[in-house]
């Protein structure tokens, strides 16, 4: 809107101008044309031009062209005034434009910032809830593969204790009481194991070889 | 009549120096007798005198000493020997028992052989011809696994440790 007053402002001016020299010429055309024309029948005319010639003399024509030269001066200098009110208040409402247009560009550019910096805060929120998931999903897997393998160490353990539970109560009663058992006081066990297996011991002596 | 075997006679060690001291007491008194000396038996060893005694036999007469020596070589060709490890050197008294045992009980030549195994503990393994037979303490414990187990988990399932039962308290320590 401004940019087309300065246009108009800028147009009135110039046809200001073109008219004042137009103005120039015609006064010029209209002061050499009549001697050009002399026939009888304009001296009449003649008289006249020599009355406007005697009364519109070489200063009054002076006086009338710095009379029209202060008055294109103060036109010019009024337009020049003009010219800079509104180039100023042009400059101004393009200054409150500008500041406008850029705050909005500023802030439609920050909230696009500020939406994409959401944006990828919700990514990164999502793919931290994501890898958490991820994470105790895996530690309740090890924690319950770990539990299992306990589990199964202990039940091997207890297994290889109770299938070696034999050796291991004999080596414990052995190295805890083993220097106190005589063979003496084994006779009677021994008679009796043997007692139990005698049919197969007499068996395998009278068949066996 | 069956010449007997005294209990003393072990080992089929014990039959061959038997019979080793019976071929010289032999030869001695045969070599006498080609001589036509006096025949005067020469001192025997305990276990020939246990023999003799045993079967009533006279050393001076031939033909009791050849009866003897055919006896005791049919014995080391023929009679059974059962072989008893034990994890102490037996004293002469256990193996007398055990010996009584199996003469009485299995078969009335039977001979010995007695092996040492300090891994046995208490208890005694017994090899026959073909047979294996364990005796040993271990093995009586792996034949009451079920009543060990049974024992373990009631002293488990008892709130507050207790000492293994039958064994000393400073041992248990």
């Amino acid at each position: 809107m401004t940019i087309w007053w300065l246009y108009f402002i800028l147009a009135l001016l110039g046809a200001a101008g073109i008219a004042f020299v137009w103005l120039i010429v015609k006064l010029k055309n209209g002061a050499g044309g009549g001697k050009a024309k002399r026939n009888p029948q304009d001296s009449l005319e003649d008289a006249a031009n020599q009355d406007v010639e005697h009364i519109f003399n070489e200063d009054f024509r002076e006086e009338l062209r710095n009379r029209g030269r202060l008055h294109f001066e103060k036109i010019i200098g009024e337009n020049a005034m003009f010219l800079q009110q509104d180039l100023r208040l042009t400059t101004s409402q393009l200054n409150e434009y500008m500041k406008t247009e850029i705050a909005n560009k500023l802030q439609e550019e920050f909230k696009k910032y500020e939406e994409s910096i959401m944006d990828a805060k919700q990514l990164a929120i999502e793919s931290i809830q994501k890898t958490n998931a991820a994470i105790d999903e895996q530690r309740k897997q090890m924690g319950i593969q770990v539990q299992q393998e306990i589990v199964a160490e202990k039940k091997q353990l207890v297994k290889r204790f109770e299938d070696n539970m034999a050796d291991i109560i004999n080596h414990y009663v052995m190295a805890a009481i083993g220097d106190q058992i005589d063979l003496n006081d084994q006779l009677e066990y021994i008679l009796a194991d043997l007692s139990a297996n005698k049919q197969a011991i007499m068996e395998d002596i009278t068949n066996g070889a | 009549m069956e010449p007997k075997l005294p209990i003393s006679v072990v080992s089929p060690v014990d039959l061959g120096r038997l019979i080793r001291e019976l071929q010289a007491i032999d030869n001695t008194l045969s070599q006498q007798d080609l001589r036509q000396d006096e025949v005067k038996v020469p001192k025997t060893s305990k276990l020939l005198d246990e023999l003799v005694e045993l079967n009533k036999a006279d050393l001076s007469h031939p033909t009791h000493r050849q009866a003897l020596q055919e006896f005791l070589t049919d014995l080391r060709a023929h009679t059974p020997v059962v072989h008893i490890s034990f994890s102490a050197d037996p004293s002469p008294l256990f193996v007398g028992k055990v010996m009584t045992w199996l003469r009485q009980e299995v078969h009335p030549t039977v001979l010995m052989t007695i092996g040492l195994q300090p891994s046995i503990g208490a208890g005694c393994l017994v090899r026959t011809t073909n047979k294996y037979f364990d005796f040993t303490l271990r093995a009586n414990f792996e034949k009451h696994h079920d009543l060990l187990m049974a024992k373990l988990r009631e002293v488990n399932a008892t709130p507050t440790p207790t000492l293994i039962p039958g064994v000393p308290e400073g041992v248990a320590a």
